[in-house]
């Protein structure tokens, strides 16, 4: 039996293109729009960037890709053995401009976010009561539109956030790609799974030499 | 579906019911494995269904069903059988001397979402060995964990093993605050090298920082084990502890199980309950472990009663889930019933008491009443 691969459709699948290619290792062509495709002995299931790790934690695939974000969120009982190093960002929480809001004055504050759970967690562990609002998408619109004093959410660049207005008040965590493997995989396909991580940490660290 | 609005045949969230075959498949994976336990002189005992909520663990507090009893007192639904049998160990069968084997099956219940083959209700089947030699303890239980396993025909599975003793060495040698034990050991949980780095950043010195990595990545083939005890050499700890897991999987290959092994020494989980061999079973075609268990030699001093002990559970619903996704879930034929008529319900009734006496399967040939 092949190796099973759950890949994200959205924004990780270039950098995995990319991190495949430079491995040296065969990726489906982005021409086909199939969600299960067979290349070079590998099945690649395309799905989205939340489902990755529930494919992988129910051993429906080996292993995937996805983002320390969405793995936080997902909190799926997985292996994570290598940081590919793509993928990067934070996970902050934002607040329009001039009205950061104060923990410690802050009675109740609501927050709009993609990560319910990882918002609910970071005030809770600062013994602030949040009113998290799951959002699905156009989150930086939530302050300005009054539906929420402040959002959690992912930037790169803090362009959105800036042209809606926000500014970044606080880091939540730092995210990146990650390998995530299945643990009864992680014994059952122990030689495939071994290769594969072997090719891509070899990757990882010419990486990291070329950046030097 | 909110409130107390709902269907007469609507069920709570989490509970199962198995009808027929189902029930069948599963009655005869349970009577397999209660086989092995009394195969191996462990005795059954069947605890009570709730107890005082303070009996059970503490980690699990939040997802047990406790309520108040009567006079006051807190209690709880089992979410756990082991601390039920270590309380039976030190209170009922006091006087009974040790090395002491039980086994229970039954169900347990806990708040958990439904999620990986998991609903709250599971039903465990498991066995404890109390007060005995270690080594000896630890092979035993794992042959009987390799046993159980045969005996239900699980294909390809594979006993991963560890001992916690190796990272709390480390740890402690590393001089790290609870707070970042803990992160620690959810990264290596997790076998997460980069995110071992980044907890023990500035925080441990050089030979510890090396040691723990090596500890997240080490999950491999049993020979590799010599290659651990090198990472982990500075620590005296840790040396003891790899030399004990050692010697159970030298015990283990001499008796013929080695195929079966694999050492994961990033097998972490339940730390401060684990006090040395920790162990999960997988299998291909299931995505979680089937079985799992480990070396608690704390427990029953909580109950007055200080003994080592040893010990594993086999999930019934994940072996059912298994067997059915290796091809090997099916349902034993029953021999055809006998259709018993006759002219009066006392004539068939005879008719089917003396066949059943033959041994026979009988089915009465009833006419069908109004609706």
């Amino acid at each position: 039996m092949s190796l099973t691969l759950a890949l994200s459709k959205g924004k990780l699948l270039s950098g995995a293109e990319a991190f495949w290619r430079r491995a040296g290792l065969p990726f489906p062509d982005a021409a086909g729009r199939r969600l299960v495709v067979l290349v070079g002995g590998v099945r690649f299931l395309f799905v989205k960037d939340m489902d990755v790790p529930t494919y992988v934690e129910y051993g429906v695939a080996d292993c995937g890709i996805a983002g320390r974000d969405v793995l936080l969120e997902t909190a799926a009982d997985v292996l994570e053995p290598l940081d590919l190093g793509f993928g990067r960002c934070r996970l902050v929480v934002a607040a329009p401009r001039g009205r950061e809001f104060d923990y410690r004055r802050a009675g109740a504050i609501r927050i709009a976010t993609k990560y319910p759970r990882v918002a609910a967690t970071h005030f809770l562990e600062r013994g602030i009561s949040a009113e998290v609002v799951r959002v699905h998408g156009s989150v930086e619109l939530a302050p300005g539109l009054g539906l929420a004093d402040g959002i959690v959410d992912v930037v790169e660049t803090g362009r959105t956030l800036e042209e809606n207005g926000l500014v970044p008040v606080e880091e939540v965590a730092a995210s990146s790609a990650r390998l995530i493997v299945n643990r009864a995989s992680q014994h059952a396909r122990r030689e495939e799974l071994q290769a594969l991580l072997g090719t891509l940490r070899r990757v990882v660290a010419d990486g990291v030499e070329a950046v030097r | 579906m909110n409130g107390n609005v709902h269907t007469r045949v609507q069920v709570p969230p989490g509970v199962q019911c198995f009808v027929g075959p189902e029930a069948r498949r599963r009655r005869r994976i349970e009577d397999r494995v209660l086989g092995v336990f009394e195969g191996w002189s462990y005795e059954e005992i069947i605890p009570p269904l709730f107890d005082y909520a303070d009996v059970f663990p503490e980690d699990l507090a939040a997802r047990t069903y406790s309520f108040v009893g009567r006079d006051g007192s807190l209690l709880a639904l089992r979410p756990d059988f082991t601390s039920l049998l270590a309380k039976i160990a030190a209170g009922r069968l006091l006087d009974r001397p040790a090395p002491i084997r039980l086994f229970y099956s039954g169900e347990v219940l806990r708040y958990e979402p439904p999620k990986a083959g998991r609903q709250s209700e599971l039903y465990q089947m498991g066995c404890e060995l109390l007060g005995a030699k270690s080594l000896d303890a630890d092979a035993e239980v794992l042959a009987v964990a390799a046993e159980c396993l045969e005996a239900v025909g699980a294909r390809g599975f594979v006993l991963s093993l560890g001992h916690v003793g190796v990272f709390s060495a480390l740890a402690a040698e590393a001089g790290l605050d609870s707070g970042r034990v803990e992160a620690l050991r959810e990264r290596i949980e997790s076998k997460d090298e980069a995110g071992v780095r980044e907890v023990l950043r500035g925080a441990a010195g050089p030979e510890s920082q090396a040691a723990l990595e090596r500890l997240a990545a080490l999950s491999d083939d049993v020979s590799r084990i010599d290659e651990a005890k090198a990472a982990v050499a500075g620590s005296r700890g840790a040396s003891l502890a790899l030399e004990e897991l050692q010697g159970v999987i030298a015990a283990l290959q001499h008796a013929g199980l080695g195929e079966h092994l694999a050492l994961d020494l990033g097998e972490v989980r339940g730390l401060g309950y684990y006090t040395g061999l920790v162990f999960r079973a997988y299998a291909p075609g299931l995505g979680f472990e089937v079985a799992s268990g480990g070396r608690y030699d704390h427990l029953l001093a909580r109950f007055g009663r200080p003994l080592p002990a040893v010990g594993f559970m086999l999930g019934l619903d994940r072996l059912a889930l298994l067997l059915e996704r290796q091809g090997e879930d099916n349902v034993p034929e029953q021999p055809p019933a006998d259709l018993v008529a006759g002219a009066s319900v006392g004539d068939r009734l005879r008719a089917a008491l003396e066949q059943r006496r033959a041994g026979a399967r009988v089915r009465l040939a009833n006419g069908r009443g109004p609706k």
